[in-house]
């Protein structure tokens, strides 16, 4: 593969760069990412995985737009109210980019087609809002060996790990079960501040490019955590847990299934 | 004793030793059920809490679910 | 733009190749040398060849940018 002129051009910035570069930019050309979530993490990061020039993109949501989306996910506009979420951020992601091939998934993911879903893809992201989905994306991971970004949000506070399985820790080596339906507060119920899912997400974009690429260091073994209102990062060291139940030495888990107890931990109708 | 609670130094007066459910209490830990506890760099198992002291100088993390992202 | 298509044309190289490129007087004259020479290349050569159009040799050195 290799450049045409007006790549050339919408590229420049990274060609620039040293550690990415003509090589670096036909990468990402070639670099197949899904996004799981088209909401407020799943905006930033299809926004700007799309205006990067990643070529494929994946984005999987069975949800539709809704009035109470638009404070916080920047993808979808007014006139977008009630139009499928895969729908309204393709749009945008094509319009942005036409070089990035957009592959919408308009259902929700489940333990009988995660699997096949992220197979196609290098580099998956979670930018889902329940517990469930977000175990569910854990496991398909770690059990079909993906790199993969979990992002969590909750009123000002903001959460951020890569996993890279069998070599980095993985979610379930932090929190080893999903929590019960409606222990943990929602956003819908809880709230959160518009301009969160922007800082995570963003950096969740930001590890997708870096393994496409195959420079830095991935946020593997630490938990990024954030908190806008102090306005502060830390980072917390995450060893892999030998009692891990899908990537420890004796895992229980080694089959996908629907963490069904878990589900729903934001409506999906407010959300 | 002094510990080192999330990032910043936490006094607890009167104690030299507590375990981990009792320290999850004595800080007024939020949703103590549902928090993961890494002391000194290793997650500990929720069972272990009753039996696990801390002691003066441990480092505590409490991990807290995040849902959020708005599917 | 010229540094973005010279440096294109810098990755082909190995260590120790050299790239001619012909540049107009004025901006591209300015910037690309000293870009080249910022991201770790050698300017061996920089001479006017006709009008306003200049005949820059670069090389790739061992630790270039690949
Ligand atoms: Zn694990």
């Amino acid at each position: 593969m290799s450049l045409r002129a007006d790549q050339i051009e919408r590229y420049s910035r990274h060609i620039l760069l040293q550690d990415i570069g003509g090589k670096g930019q036909e990468k990402l050309l070639a670099g197949r990412v899904l996004i799981i979530g088209a909401g407020g993490l799943g905006a930033p990061i299809a926004l700007y995985l799309g205006a990067a020039g990643v070529g494929t993109l994946g984005i999987a949501d069975a949800d539709m737009v809704d009035v109470t989306n638009l404070q916080r996910q920047v993808i979808h506009f007014t006139p977008d109210i009630g139009k499928p979420k895969v729908v309204s951020a393709a749009e945008k992601v094509r319009a942005i980019n036409p070089d990035v091939t957009v592959h919408p998934h308009q259902e929700w993911i489940s333990a009988e087609n995660i699997a096949g879903f992220i197979a196609d893809y290098d580099f998956i992201i979670d930018g889902t809002d329940n517990f469930a989905t977000k175990f569910l994306i854990n496991d398909a991971c770690v059990l079909g060996n993906k790199p993969y970004s979990h992002g969590g949000i909750l009123r000002f506070d903001g959460q951020t790990l890569t996993v890279k399985p069998h070599e980095s820790a993985c979610y379930r080596c932090i929190f080893s079960a999903p929590p019960p339906k409606d222990a943990i507060p929602t956003c819908s119920e809880a709230g959160v501040i518009g301009v969160l899912p922007g800082v995570i997400g963003t950096i969740q974009a930001t590890e997708a490019i870096k393994y496409l690429l195959g420079i830095g260091d991935l946020l593997t073994g630490r938990l990024l955590t954030y908190n806008a209102t102090s306005l502060t990062f830390r980072e917390i060291r995450i060893q892999r847990n030998p009692k891990c139940p899908v990537c420890g030495s004796q895992p229980t888990l080694t089959e996908l299934k629907d963490n069904s107890d878990a589900l729903n931990v934001c409506e999906l109708e407010t959300t | 004793m002094k510990l080192t609670v999330n990032g910043e130094t936490r006094e607890i007066a009167g104690t030299e030793s507590l375990n981990i459910d009792e320290t999850l209490v004595t800080l007024k830990v939020a949703d103590p059920l549902y928090v993961t506890v890494e002391l000194n760099g290793t997650i500990l198992e929720r069972e272990a809490f009753g039996t696990t002291q801390v002691k003066d100088g441990d480092v505590l993390e409490f991990l807290y679910f995040m849902g959020g992202g708005g599917q | 733009m010229t540094f973005v298509k010279t440096k294109l044309e810098l990755e082909k190289l190995i260590a120790g190749d050299t790239l001619e490129v012909l540049l107009c007087e004025g901006e591209p004259l300015s910037n690309v040398p000293k870009t080249a020479i910022e991201q770790g290349f050698t300017v061996v050569e920089n001479v006017h060849v006709k009008d306003n159009v200049h005949k820059l040799v670069i090389q790739k050195r061992e630790g270039s940018p690949a």
